[in-house]
């Protein structure tokens, strides 16, 4: 088990998969990631140095993500709604934001567009 | 009259009691003119029937699936085992009566051309450690391995023949060959080959066995230095590589030892070291296996001692350096660097150094292989990337060697619009014009493998006859046949033709 930001990834994991896993953190930022610190697209979270766990690490404790990307969001929508914009209000509703018909399929909106947004 | 037998009495005659018939019949039931149905449906047990319980209402939802139950995945390594397995013999094949073995006397003799000489049998291990046997080659049909000797393979013979011998003009030369030829032609056999003989002449064998590899981004990497960032240091495979070399030369590296001091390497080097136990750290540490590589390398190529080293010293013997699937290396890799760039394949060091082979190095009087040897790169017909940059400097090669000067306007050239990557083209290029042909080191050549003559297509097929494996009268109108189907005599189909089985009626 190696940690990496307080989580702890089983040996057999792809390291690019266990960065993937972080909120924020997707394909092309995971692929920089990995060329920043030379490591090889198939390289398993056993197969890290310990030098590398650290600067992988603290290159993440640099980045916002996680919790503080969601919060980032959230603030987002909770200062359309306080602004009373149309889309704070679409937010509010359950309804969808961008101008999409609602006669269907607005499945997505109705169950992510809560008073507290879901993410 | 009337016949005072009674037809009625006859037919109350007892019948057989019922243990004398056959269990089957006594057990069997026998419907008068039903269809199956009720037989089949059986009796109902009596806990099928649903009961239905107090006010329950009956809804049409479906059970639940019972959660299927999965086999355990096969273990780690387990399935590449079994892809990348190597099967040489196959015990139904008969054994082939006569079949020499390869040796050193019998690899120059003009008149085995046809046949099929075996491969030694305390080789194959050393053969197996250099990864020369590939899995989709048809070791696993015959009984033991052996390789078609061709007019390609006894040139081969003469020249490793004369690079090792006492005294010639060919003793001590550096030969330095890239392998072309269509799909199925025997690039990589001809290659086992020439590591079969340079193991008889106690040469010391370096292979690649796939380029391919260095290139795809399976395994590790890491800048050289902080000197020169932008060159890359692949350690696992470098190990690898050491590896290889040990297992299959160790013969011939535990009886030569260290004759030059190693400064880059912090384990101390003792005179009188073998240079196996040399080599041996770098494959149980790849963090230093390429100063180790870099190491014996200065090793092998030594030519006398340094001082202080001077006891015991032998001469090294020659070098066979191969390498297959050799256009993975003439492009980009899969590897990023630190813009996230792809970085290019001549940016790895390990492909750096087996590239820089090919070229006479520049320094006059030392030579890159200065106790002679053959350089054998091939490509591949089945697995190789098209890159332009690659065909025009082959071609330019090829037209080097017909005699063409790179001023005359028959010279291919590259188009101007179609980007040939400059590199590539550089690394085939200045090695010609300068050199004098005395010179031990020779120059880069194109060997192209076509199809087996006719003669030698003959005693393939009768190869696969006397095995067991063909039911055919070989006659020369029925190989001239078989020959024109394998596109003349393109020796893997030839052997698709052969393995076929086919039974005469």
């Amino acid at each position: 088990m190696v940690f990496i930001l307080g989580v702890n990834f089983p040996e057999r994991n792809l390291v690019k998969k266990s960065l993937e896993s972080f909120f924020g953190i997707g394909n092309l930022t995971s692929t920089r990631l990995l060329a920043r610190f030379h490591i090889h697209p198939t390289c398993k979270v056993g197969d890290l140095a310990n030098k590398q766990v650290l600067d992988i690490t603290a290159a993440l404790s640099d980045m916002k993500i996680e919790n503080d990307l969601r919060r980032q969001y959230l603030d987002n929508i909770k200062r359309l709604k306080e602004t009373g914009t149309y889309r704070g209000r679409r937010h509010a509703l359950g309804l969808p934001v961008r101008g999409q018909r609602t006669r269907s399929q607005i499945k997505s909106a109705v169950k992510l567009n809560r008073m507290e947004r879901r993410l | 009259m009337v016949s005072s037998f009674c037809w009625s009495c006859l037919t109350r005659l007892p019948t057989a009691p019922r243990a004398i018939l056959p269990p089957t019949l006594t057990a069997q039931r026998v419907a008068a003119f039903h269809s199956s149905t009720p037989l089949l449906a059986g009796a109902k047990k009596k806990g099928d029937l649903p009961v239905a319980k107090y006010r329950q209402a009956k809804s049409a939802k479906m059970k639940k699936k019972k959660p299927v139950e999965r086999t355990r995945p096969p273990a780690v390594g387990e399935r590449r085992a079994l892809r990348k397995r190597i099967v040489l013999s196959n015990p139904n094949a008969l054994e082939v009566e006569g079949m020499q073995d390869l040796s050193a006397e019998n690899m120059v003799d003009a008149r085995l051309r046809g046949s099929i000489l075996g491969l030694p049998v305390p080789m194959l291990d050393q053969l197996r450690a250099v990864q020369a046997f590939k899995p989709k080659q048809g070791w696993s049909i015959f009984r033991r391995p052996g390789t078609v000797v061709r007019r390609e393979t006894l040139e081969l013979g003469r020249l490793i023949d004369g690079i090792s011998a006492e005294e010639g003009e060919n003793k001590g030369k550096v030969v330095r060959k890239i392998i072309t030829g269509v799909k199925g032609s025997g690039k990589s056999v001809h290659m086992l080959q020439a590591m079969s003989m340079a193991f008889t002449k106690e040469w010391v064998v370096i292979t690649v066995p796939e380029a391919q590899d260095l290139v795809i981004a399976n395994t590790a990497y890491a800048p050289l230095s902080d000197e020169n960032p932008n060159v890359y240091v692949q350690n696992d495979a470098t190990a690898a590589l050491l590896s290889r070399i040990v297992t299959a030369n160790q013969k011939v590296l535990s009886k030569l030892t260290v004759s030059q001091p190693h400064p880059a390497l912090k384990t101390a080097v003792k005179p009188g070291m073998t240079l196996e136990a040399l080599a041996k750290p770098g494959i149980q540490d790849p963090a230093v296996a390429w100063s180790v590589f870099q190491a014996l390398w200065t090793e092998l190529t030594a030519t006398a001692p340094a001082a202080g080293f001077e006891k015991g010293f032998k001469p090294r013997p020659p070098m066979l350096v191969t390498l297959d699937n050799l256009a993975h290396w003439m492009k980009e890799t899969k590897y990023n660097n630190i813009d996230c760039k792809p970085i290019h394949a001549h940016d790895l060091v390990f492909v750096q150094h087996f590239l820089s082979l090919l070229k006479p190095s520049t320094e006059a009087g030392k030579p890159s292989l200065p106790n002679g040897g053959l350089i054998l790169y091939a490509t591949s017909g089945s697995n190789s990337p098209t890159i332009y940059g690659f065909e025009v400097a082959l071609q330019q090669l090829a037209a080097r060697q017909a005699g063409i000067k790179p001023s005359s306007p028959e010279f291919p050239q590259p188009d101007p619009y179609l980007n040939a990557d400059k590199r590539v083209l550089a690394v085939f290029n200045d090695s010609a014009s300068t050199k004098s042909p005395a010179s031990k080191d020779g120059s880069l050549e194109i060997q192209t493998i076509g199809g087996l003559t006719r003669d030698e297509a003959q005693g393939f097929m009768e190869y696969f006859a006397r095995s067991g494996l063909l039911r055919e009268n070989i006659t020369d109108a029925w190989v001239g046949e078989k020959w024109s189907l394998a596109g003349g005599g393109v020796i893997g189909e030839l052997e698709k033709l052969g393995r076929r089985l086919r039974v005469i009626a």
